[in-house]
């Protein structure tokens, strides 16, 4: 009986002790992964703000060139509602012309 | 370098068409292209402007067997003619068009809002309104519906009446056409003009000294013939304006295109009577549709013609029992184009009436001519402006002032310079001078001959 309890109580021991060393290397292993993720993490964060200043710049061009294309669009508008204004006084002219 | 005027009716140069090397080279190509060629040239008269009746792709006629003046009259009927498109050729204008289909300018430009009076785009198809409801008024000797700008003689036997009918201009807001009965108490061929008081003096505030008579010829606006009409000092008469038919542009006489004033007056005899009535609001009946024709005029008209339109439709509607679309009607009132559009049907399945198109005819009849420049002539410098459309319409104007001057666009560095010309002597470039200046308000300049030519 005793040499059973000797024997049970070996195999806890080397368990215990050998469990130890595993706990260990697991430390490092994640202090290592932490940094990994970390580096991962910070390139992440530069990624972001770079896509986030690319889209900022992106918006800012869209804005510029939505600013551009309503400009454009009331010029023409005002070159369309000049060449109308033309049309109708030449139309008039021509009806004065017309009479006796 | 003279840019690119409106030109005659052209015809394609010798060798235009596609080479037989070019099919061989590309056939693809050139396949695809006659496609949308194809596919462009079906959906342009297809896709017009909401007057043709039917959606079935329209069949192409010669110009020549369109009908514009002459209709038989049905009984029970009061709608003739039909409605077709043309499509523009480059160099065209409106009032050339409106001319060669005997039809007013203000008729033409009605049922084709958006097109350019001067510049239509060439390949556009344009809508010929020659479908006429006739006016609510006896059918005997001649009927003029002003809102229209139309005349309507009846002429032919009970049997078998038929109806001519011309475009008019007629009188300004200051100077309106009479209303009323009256009628032709005599005819005269090459008609002398005695310049009524009021326009002499119109003439002489803007220093234009006019003669008491003017005798026959191109200065002369009764044109070749004249029918004088029993209200004192109004007439039927020709023109030396074709441009102003379709116009309010009268002293209160009806002017007609000199082409059909000598049908006109070759076929009514004196004491024909004649009604001129005031009908912006038309409802007819044909082959069991009923049309609504309303004239932009209608805006000035008392509410009288509107209610007398209302009360005719109500009637039709009591008598079919079923009730109009007022949406529809709403439309046509809100649109004023001036064409007879269907309404409603009194018999289920009568729906559809075909527009035709037309094909344009090789020369558009009337057109004003575009002499050759010559070195040795005198012309008249009428503008200079930046902008190509603003000239090549300034210079369709002058071209198609009454007698004509003629007049063209020449490039001027980055910018056009109308001309006026070429004319044979100095008299001559005075007298386009001082019309320009009367007529345009243009102060032109005179431009002699090169030296040595």
């Amino acid at each position: 009986m005793k040499r059973i309890f000797l024997g049970v109580s070996l195999v806890l021991f080397l368990a215990l002790a050998l469990g130890g060393c595993a706990t260990t290397g697991d430390l490092e292993q994640v202090q290592a992964q932490g940094k990994v993720i970390d580096a991962k993490a910070d390139q992440a964060i530069q990624d972001a703000q770079a896509a986030k200043a690319s889209a900022n710049e992106a918006q800012a061009k869209a804005d510029a060139a939505a600013a551009r294309a309503e400009e454009a669009v009331k010029k023409a508008e005002a070159r369309e509602q000049v060449a109308a204004e033309k049309e109708e006084r030449a139309q008039a002219l021509f009806q004065k012309s017309m009479k006796k | 370098m003279p840019i690119d005027f409106p030109t005659r009716g052209r015809k394609p140069s010798p060798g235009a068409g596609i080479s037989s090397v070019g099919l061989s080279a590309r056939p693809g190509t050139i396949l695809l292209s006659a496609l949308f060629l194809a596919v462009f040239l079906l959906s342009g008269c297809a896709a017009m402007n909401g007057l043709r009746d039917g959606s079935a792709p329209l069949e192409v006629h010669p110009e020549t067997s369109l009908e514009r003046n002459v209709f038989p009259v049905v009984k029970g009927g009061d709608v003739v003619g039909r409605l077709a498109v043309v499509r523009v050729e480059k160099g065209d204008t409106l009032p050339d068009i409106a001319r060669h289909f005997s039809l007013g300018v203000n008729a033409l430009g009605a049922a084709n809002p958006g097109v350019d009076m001067w510049l239509p785009k060439a390949g556009e198809c344009v809508t010929l309104p020659l479908r006429f409801i006739l006016p609510d008024a006896p059918r005997k000797g001649i009927v003029i519906n002003l809102a229209s700008m139309r005349l309507f003689h009846y002429r032919g036997d009970k049997r078998s009446p038929v109806v001519a009918t011309y475009p008019v201009g007629v009188g300004t807001d200051e100077r309106p056409t009479p209303t009323g009965q009256m009628r032709v108490v005599r005819k005269v061929t090459r008609p002398t003009w005695y310049v009524p008081a009021s326009i002499a003096e119109d003439h002489r505030k803007k220093g234009d000294i006019l003669p008491p008579a003017v005798l026959p010829g191109p200065l002369n606006p009764l044109g070749e013939h004249a029918l004088y009409l029993s209200r004192s000092t109004y007439l039927i008469h020709g023109t030396n304006k074709p441009a102003s038919i379709g116009l309010n542009a009268t002293n209160g006489c009806l002017r007609l295109y000199p082409e059909d004033v000598k049908r006109l007056y070759e076929g009514t005899p004196v004491n024909t009577p004649v009604c001129i009535v005031d009908q912006p609001y038309l409802v007819g009946q044909r082959n069991g549709i009923v049309y609504l024709e309303v004239h932009a005029s209608a805006e000035d008209t008392d509410a009288g013609e509107l209610k007398k339109m209302y009360g005719k439709l109500k009637a039709i509607e009591k008598k079919t029992g079923r009730a109009f679309d007022r949406e529809k009607i709403d439309k046509v009132l809100a649109e004023a184009r001036g064409v007879p559009v269907p309404i409603f049907e009194t018999e289920q399945g009568r729906w559809v009436e075909q527009t035709i198109e037309v094909r344009h005819p090789d020369k558009l009849s009337g057109r004003p001519e575009m002499p050759e420049l010559k070195t040795g002539a005198w012309y008249v410098w009428a503008a200079d402006l930046d902008d190509r459309t603003e000239a090549l319409r300034l210079a369709a104007i002058i071209n198609h002032q009454g007698p004509q001057i003629p007049a063209r666009v020449l490039s001027k560095g980055s910018g056009y310079r109308v001309v006026a010309g070429p004319f044979k002597d100095a008299g001559e470039a005075r007298g386009a001078a001082g019309r320009l200046k009367f007529d345009l308000e243009i102060d032109g300049v005179i431009i002699e001959p090169s030296l040595g030519k």
